[in-house]
């Protein structure tokens, strides 16, 4: 291939990146941008704007009558117990199932993986009724009670994949010493299984972080919201404030990806990972 | 050893937890979901027993067709655009070296950690007439009309652009991962046989990405029939029924129209019709693959 021919593929390649990069990017830098405006400057005609002065403002007033604190306090509690306890009982139940002998373990396994297809929609109203019947609605067990259950599935398909693939060896030296099963899993196995609990901890996470319909369904005041409440409130509190609007959106949207732009590599090997598997 | 491992208290410990979560949050409400399908109940009051009419119903109910209608159009709309886009960009990813990789790698995913609520209203605001950025963007173009991006015709196909630009990034970065698997050395023999890039696309990564591209055919059909949260905040499914969805239908019933027990009799069908779809997904790549 000549040279000239493979400076316009590269060209290509670059332009059919980039093109795809700016659909996928722009609205948010549009975002950002209309957020430090004034609402006036958002109806000038051209795409982006350039604010007289930085209305830094908006944020602050994002920042406070979005509950931004309180409301991200409470996603990064609930959402941090939820992977733990995830990464937790699917470490269990998945060394039940794939090590031990009990003559169930197939039909258990089946019965657990078949969460995975329930749609979480369709429980809804029913868990609602539960919920509002034992007075859970409005507590923070109305939240983790199904971010556990409907990440669970998942959780477990990966971590019996991983700890089929331990080698078994280990276990009967351990076994030789005189260990007994929960030191085998909790004190033997679990390290063993790091890549895979980061594995299954962020897709959990990612699953949960930006939940809102069941959260919106059982929770009624502001006690145990969770951080998309910032923007669902604020909308009627200043609706016809638009930049405020979008200074709330990006503020709400900021930690997580900030965290993702941090972690992006350990995410993406984690997400390839589980989604492969899966 | 032996002993050690059979040990049911020890076993029954383990899988507990697990069971009951399942039991409590996805069980149990499946059964309730049953037997309030089976009434009238309202939300509040007496629930009377009235046997199979809700399902009667739904049967000749246009909305819930117009919903599973709807599905299928975005799942076709994940298959036939996005998914196309997402392997081309995988594969010319690949070829990238160095920091370029990442840093797209990295920004195509960005709108995925995004939440729902901030990404519906952000297009909320891409689609206002008056200053959203779409019609900007025709202003630029010469373009001088308002564009009403969610009148009755065009609703829908706002909607899927939406859902189809939010879940690029997670396409994207799972064919991405199946093609870091194929083994370099197979495009190596190639180019030395005199294979262009072209080939070696059609030839190998295609050929050898069917497992992947089966996996992710079957996760856009099921996503596309669970599609509620994105269609709930920019258009409650309307105007009209325009851009209704099963999920969304289901939850306006009951906590909208006060129908409760239509509302789980949908839930219910829901259920089935997610189960059956996705066995016969896996059964029918499954056949192929045996052949």
């Amino acid at each position: 291939m000549t040279d000239k021919g493979a400076i316009i593929k590269k060209v290509i390649l670059w332009v059919i990146l980039s093109a795809v990069a700016v659909v996928q990017i722009f609205p948010l830098i549009w975002l950002i941008d209309f957020s430090l405006g004034t609402s006036n400057e958002m109806f000038t005609s051209g795409l982006l704007i350039i604010p007289e002065k930085i209305q830094w403002g908006n944020y602050v007033k994002a920042f406070i009558d979005g509950h931004f604190l309180l409301y991200l306090r409470n996603s990064v509690l609930i959402n941090g117990l939820a992977v733990i306890l995830v990464t937790l009982f699917s470490i269990m139940a998945g060394y039940a199932c794939r090590r031990m002998h009990w003559k169930l373990n197939g039909f258990v396994k089946t019965l657990l993986l078949l969460g995975m297809m329930i749609p979480i929609h369709a429980t809804l109203l029913p868990n609602y009724k539960i919920y509002h019947t034992v007075h859970l609605t409005d507590t923070i067990w109305a939240l983790l009670i199904p971010y556990i259950a409907f990440s669970l599935p998942q959780a477990l398909f990966l971590m019996t994949g991983f700890i089929e693939a331990l080698p078994i060896e280990l276990e009967e030296a351990a076994v030789m010493d005189g260990c007994g099963i929960y030191r085998i899993v909790f004190r033997i196995i679990t390290p063993l299984l790091k890549p895979s609990i980061a594995t299954v901890a962020i897709m959990t996470f990612l699953n949960n972080w930006n939940e809102f319909i069941m959260a919106s369904t059982y929770l009624s005041s502001h006690k145990w919201k969770t951080l998309p409440f910032s923007v669902l409130e604020f909308t009627g509190q200043y609706s016809s404030n638009y930049a405020v609007q979008f200074a709330v959106m990006a503020l709400t949207a900021a930690p997580a990806v900030i965290v993702y732009i941090l972690l992006n590599k350990h995410i993406t090997k984690g997400v390839a990972m589980g989604a492969v598997k899966g | 050893m032996k002993k050690l491992y059979s040990n049911k208290l020890v076993i029954f410990s383990l899988v507990l937890p697990g069971l009951l979560l399942f039991v409590l949050a996805i069980l149990a409400p499946i059964c309730l979901s049953i037997y309030y399908g089976f009434t009238n109940y309202s939300g509040m009051g007496h629930a009377k027993f009235i046997a199979l009419d809700n399902y009667k119903a739904l049967l000749s109910d246009k909305t819930f067709h117009r919903a599973l209608l709807n599905s299928l159009l975005l799942a076709v709309g994940f298959i036939v655009i996005q998914h196309p886009i997402a392997i081309i960009v995988a594969a010319v990813l690949d070829k990238l070296q160095g920091k370029a990789e990442g840093f797209f790698r990295c920004i195509y995913f960005i709108p995925n950690v995004i939440s729902v609520a901030v990404i519906a209203y952000l297009w909320k605001f891409v689609y206002n007439p008056d200053f959203g950025m779409l019609n900007n963007i025709l202003k630029g173009f010469g373009y001088q009309g308002k564009i009403n991006w969610f009148s009755a015709d065009t609703a829908i196909w706002s909607v899927l652009i939406v859902l189809i630009w939010h879940g690029f990034g997670w396409g994207m970065l799972i064919y991405y991962a199946g093609i870091k698997n194929i083994d370099p050395v197979l495009y190596e023999a190639a180019s030395i046989d005199g294979a262009g890039s072209k080939e070696s696309f059609l030839r190998i990564t295609l050929p050898l990405m069917k497992p992947v591209i089966q996996i992710n055919v079957t996760m856009a059909v099921i996503s596309a029939l669970k599609q509620m949260e994105t269609v709930y905040l920019l258009t409650k499914g309307g105007p009209g029924d325009s851009t209704q969805f099963t999920a969304n239908y289901l939850y306006l019933q009951a906590f909208k129209a006060f129908k409760y027990g239509y509302g789980n009799a949908i839930g219910v069908v829901f259920i089935i019709i997610c189960l059956s779809i996705t066995v016969s997904l896996n059964r029918f790549f499954r056949e192929k693959k045996q052949k």
